[in-house]
């Protein structure tokens, strides 16, 4: 079978898992209390608006009826208006991507920038003290709630040892939340894609190092638990491996360790440990939901806590929507990627 | 039901580390405090106003603060010192915070456990008969699961909560109502909705797993010649499949327990949990004063890594032990 | 020309695991000379696996070799290391036990290669057979490129993450590529350019097992080591892979340790033979010395127990009883086959020295009777080791 072929029927699943997405969230909005029309607009309204707003929704019709025009709707991409702005549900799914990309791509780099040396460090030196070292690190990463690290984190580092850290001002609601003001200079940090093209045009990296100030701490928040479980997959991965006769005739043929260990033992380690990663991006996204609430960071997470806390579901539904097409996509990438790693796999 | 191999492989590796030993103690401390958290408690935890006479709340020892209060017209500058009297201090209205760390522990351990209780209910029967009968069942199940894995549990979680509304149910502690503990909370708020929550976003792993024995186990000898004598269906099951399939369940059952509790004290700290005594709402309690009264986020955050960890290292004996391949085992809130 | 080129002497090779100390090789000796076939022949779990990945340095924690030495005879590695680590270094040889891990590693591949017993295990899966063989050919090529041995062949973790970017920088370059062809055609693979880019799993067992002499061969090593080379394979591919090992042998001139428990295979490849026996080498000497002038109970034993095709319905005679478990506790001071022969004297409870074994000037054996003819009246009782053993339960409650 081609891969074309392979990625087609992908596709397909991965329309029909959507689906299901779709159906279950239609199901939990049919089901939750509260009437849509009090909750669009609000609880001052009187019968007589409430009434002409449920006709018009058609939230009188027969579910099966109000279900086949909420498919019918997706199916054209709308995905409707927010209850309480009133401003379309995919304008506010978009504009708070970037920042939700550029904090879950952040902390998967750093995860994997520390976690694969770490792990083939404490696998290859079973028992010495970097072993031990990484396995309590990594326990303890996945045992710490994100949002109690990224407090302690701004009390270690910024309060007690005064590394500087941006953050809103103290009268703000959410004070220990960094967003994105520099209080210092009251600017307001961009996007990843906007300071990087300040760069190029105007060859100054104040925007890049504003960036760089903000990001770094949720990422590391949202990394550590990614860096821990990636640390254990490793490290657990990589002992089984080093067992196996094939590296001991890398040995005997004298190829340098740094190519036995990265070439041979690591490639063959990451070939199932990619699969749980794929699988582990609901994790991401779960935790970057927390994330954004502690360091007030403006993505998709932030914006779903506040859809959820006002039950706005059509925001709501975009927004786990959005998260559902995502996971799917990687994880159709994830399948492509480890017949492309594991020759024994073929694609049947 | 648990073979003699698999007891003397749990014996062997216990022996072995230090690591299950440390877990065991661990768990055992904090299930003691959970449970008689009424006995041990210095102070109703519900109680307010436990105030400094300076004004603030008291600190825990080491957190000594000054604070400006007015005296006789003039402003002045006090130091608000710890107290014997509360271990760990006080939070900002009052309420004594070793107290609060006791049921604190409480809510997170009946969650744990009564949250992975209901998943396997749900996902271990599903499992089985979705693997032993094959075709149909075992479609749907699958195409579930993947529409299921689709959610990130806690966005799940809090789309549910929405639905169930996230009202405690009030249970009379015994150890109260038998009069053991004057002065204490008279009930105990069980988080049940979202235990039924927690429940629902993570028993499709256990059906996964309970699948994926139950699929092996169908094509062994023995339980084809209990086919071949009339044996019937649900018997098979509940005879070979069930106790053949427990070992690995057991593994996942421990490390689902350590992502329950994350996942109960990520809601709690968004304000979706319902009860005001969980580690997770004192930690968001404590995000306000995190500059001045840094204690207050801190102990609960304690509270919640030391339990993880505990449950995280037993599961860990546990897979060494018994089998160190387990789809699902790993994966967190 | 009969030049020494591996020089073993009481190399000891233990495993410390939680049952107590295996001595998987115990007070070995042994010489090779170049350009000879040296064979090791004995059961499984005699020691001789360990044996060979003790002289290529692939002991693996819990083992450890604990004693002896194992000097290589290699003039300008010798010059190489005179100053640095003269302790090490006798005339031509080197001591290979006292010179530093990175020296030992350089030698892996260039000096020393291993032919593994099954091929399937021993290619990584997911890398092509091609590319393998030319990574051991570009550790040649980097090798002999260095003008000091002992310096190996150095490989960054720079240069790695460079290689992942710029082609040009990748270790294996079009000439091993090259190289690597010739080796697969030289071992007999059909279609080697397009063989080159396929995966073990691809190749059949025998296939692989001649990729894997081509994989070994491209270091071109003075030592070549084969650890069961035939086992895993279909008789009439045994045979195919013992006549192109016997070819390139002889082309070459190379030498090499070939470890066996088929005494055919020994008599067809081996110019001298050794008969190993829980973690010793019992007795050696020449093919003649060991196939027809055997002193070793033990080696009378193992020949026994080659089913004999010309006697009608030959009767396969095995050694009675099993090899020893070679825990250090269990082990004793005596003769380690005597509770399984059927010569032992009373003075095998105290252990046999290192004898002449009457046939060539190399003909050695660890039995007394090499020094005097069995007497029936030192005999030991039937049963004396059982009842020793019973005792040692009794004992344990």
């Amino acid at each position: 079978m081609s891969m074309a072929k392979f990625l087609f029927r992908r596709t397909l699943q991965g329309v029909f898992v959507i689906w299901g997405v779709v159906t279950v969230l239609f199901g939990l909005r049919a089901v939750s209390p509260g009437d849509p029309a009090t909750l669009m607009l609000g609880q001052g309204a009187t019968q007589d608006l409430i009434q002409q707003v449920r006709e018009e929704e058609g939230l009188n019709d027969p579910i099966v009826v109000q279900y086949g025009d909420y498919l019918a709707e997706l199916v054209t991409g709308d995905l409707g208006y927010s209850w309480r702005s009133e401003r379309e549900v995919e304008a506010m799914v978009i504009e708070r991507i970037p920042a939700t990309l550029e904090l879950a791509i952040a902390a998967t780099i750093i995860a994997l920038l520390i976690a694969i040396p770490l792990g083939v460090i404490s696998a290859t030196r079973r028992g010495s003290p970097s072993d031990y070292g990484a396995t309590l690190f990594s326990l303890l990463g996945i045992s710490t709630p994100n949002f109690w690290l990224g407090l302690m984190l701004i009390l270690v580092l910024g309060v007690w040892y005064g590394i500087p850290y941006p953050t809103l001002s103290t009268g703000s609601t959410i004070p220990v939340g960094i967003g994105l003001i520099d209080l210092p200079t009251g600017r307001r940090a961009v996007g990843f894609g906007e300071a990087f093209m300040t760069l190029l045009t105007e060859q100054s990296f104040d925007e890049m190092t504003l960036w760089l100030k903000h990001i770094t701490l949720p990422a590391v928040t949202l990394g550590t638990y990614f860096t821990a479980l990636i640390t254990r997959l490793t490290r657990s991965g990589m002992i089984d491996e080093l067992g196996k006769p094939y590296v001991t005739a890398t040995q005997a043929k004298g190829l340098p360790g740094v190519l036995i260990r990265y070439k041979h033992v690591l490639r063959n380690t990451m070939i199932p440990i990619i699969t749980v990663l794929g699988l582990q991006m609901g994790t991401l996204m779960g935790g970057a939901v927390i994330t954004e609430t502690v360091f007030n960071w403006p993505g998709l997470g932030q914006r779903l806590i506040n859809a959820l806390s006002i039950r706005d579901w059509p925001l709501m539904q975009g927004i786990i929507l959005f998260v559902a097409v995502m996971f799917v996509f990687i994880n159709i990438v994830v399948d492509a990627l480890y017949t492309y790693l594991d020759p024994q796999v073929s694609i049947e | 039901m648990i073979s003699d191999r698999v007891k003397s492989n749990l014996r062997e590796t216990f022996g072995e580390s230090l690591l299950p030993k440390l877990g065991l103690v661990l768990l055992t401390v904090i299930l003691v405090m959970a449970m008689f958290a009424p006995l041990l408690a210095t102070h109703n935890p519900t109680r307010t106003g436990y105030f400094h006479e300076n004004g603030g709340p008291y600190p825990p020892p080491g957190f000594d603060y000054t604070t400006t209060v007015a005296q006789d017209g003039e402003i002045t500058q006090v130091e608000v010192t710890a107290t014997d009297e509360h271990l760990l201090g006080t939070n900002t209205i009052g309420q004594d915070v070793y107290s609060r760390f006791l049921y604190g522990a409480r809510v997170s351990m009946l969650v744990g456990l009564a949250g992975v209780t209901l998943a396997l209910l749900m996902g271990v029967p599903f499992g089985l008969i979705a693997g032993y009968y094959g075709g149909r069942v075992d479609d749907g199940l699958m195409r579930l699961a993947d529409v299921m894995l689709a959610f990130p549990a806690l966005v799940l979680a809090l789309a549910l909560i929405g639905v169930f509304g996230s009202q405690p149910i009030r249970v009379p502690d015994p150890i109260v109502w038998a009069g053991f503990a004057e002065g204490m909370p008279e009930s105990i708020p069980i988080p049940g909705s979202v235990t039924i929550v927690v429940a629902l976003v993570t028993w499709v792993w256990f059906a996964r797993v309970a699948r994926g024995e139950a699929l092996s186990i169908r094509n062994q000898e023995y339980v084809k010649a209990a086919k071949s004598f009339g044996t019937p269906n649900w018997k098979i099951l509940v005879t070979h499949v069930l106790p053949n399939s427990i070992t690995p369940i057991i593994v996942l059952a421990t490390i689902q327990i350590a992502v329950i509790i994350l996942i109960e004290a990520s809601l709690a700290y968004l304000g979706f949990s319902g009860t005001t005594l969980s580690w997770g709402y004192e930690i968001e309690t404590g995000q306000d004063v995190l500059r001045t009264r840094p204690w207050v986020a801190m102990v609960p955050g304690i509270g919640i890594v030391l339990s993880v960890i505990s449950v995280n290292l037993l599961g860990d004996w546990f897979r060494d032990a018994l089998d160190p391949n387990i789809e699902g085992s790993e994966r967190g809130a | 020309m009969s030049e020494e080129i591996l020089r073993v002497e009481d190399l000891s090779t233990r495993f410390f695991t939680r049952e107590g100390q295996v001595n998987a090789v115990e007070g070995l000796d042994l010489t090779i000379e170049r350009g000879e076939v040296f064979g090791i022949v004995g059961e499984s779990g005699s020691g001789k696996s360990v044996t060979a990945l003790s002289i290529m340095d692939l002991v693996e924690s819990p083992g450890e070799i604990t004693d002896g030495s194992i000097e290589y005879r290699n003039r300008d590695l010798a010059e190489d290391l005179r100053d640095e680590h003269p302790e090490a270094v006798d005339g031509e040889f080197v001591d290979l036990l006292q010179v530093p891990d990175r020296v030992r590693k350089s030698l892996r591949g260039t000096s020393f290669s291993m032919i593994f017993q099954d091929p399937e295990s021993s290619f990584n899966p997911s890398l092509t057979v091609g590319e393998q063989i030319s990574e051991a050919v570009e550790v040649q090529r980097r090798a002999s490129a260095n003008p000091r041995l002992s310096r190996g062949v150095e490989y960054s973790m720079t240069s790695l993450v460079a290689s992942k970017v710029l082609s040009s920088r990748k270790f294996v370059t079009r000439e091993s590529h090259e190289r690597a062809i010739e080796l697969l055609e030289l071992v007999g693979i059909p279609d080697p350019v397009q063989r080159y880019d396929e995966y073990p799993h691809q190749y059949s067992g025998g296939m692989l097992q001649r990729a894997m002499i081509a994989q070994a061969l491209a270091g071109e090593p003075d030592v070549l080591v084969a650890d069961e080379p035939t086992t895993a394979l279909d008789v009439t591919i045994q045979a195919q892979v013992l006549d192109i090992l016997d070819d390139l042998q002889e082309e070459t001139g190379m030498t090499i340790l070939l470890i066996t428990h088929n005494l055919g295979v020994v008599a067809r490849m081996c110019d001298r033979v050794g008969v190993m026996y829980a973690g010793e080498i019992v007795e050696r000497g020449t093919l003649a010395d060991v196939f027809d002038e055997h002193v070793h109970p033990y080696t009378a034993g193992l020949l026994g127990s080659i089913p004999d095709v010309e006697q009608a319905g030959g009767r396969l005679k095995p050694v009675e009883g099993n090899v020893p478990s070679l825990l250090d506790a269990e082990m004793g001071d005596r003769c380690y086959f005597a509770d399984r022969c059927p010569k032992a004297m009373e003075e095998c409870l105290e252990k046999p020295p290192d004898l002449p074994g009457g046939g060539s000037d190399d003909h050695r054996a660890k039995c007394y009777l090499a020094a005097h003819p069995y007497e029936e009246s030192q005999a030991l009782p039937d049963g004396y080791f059982e009842n020793e053993r019973a005792e040692e339960v009794t004992d344990d409650d």
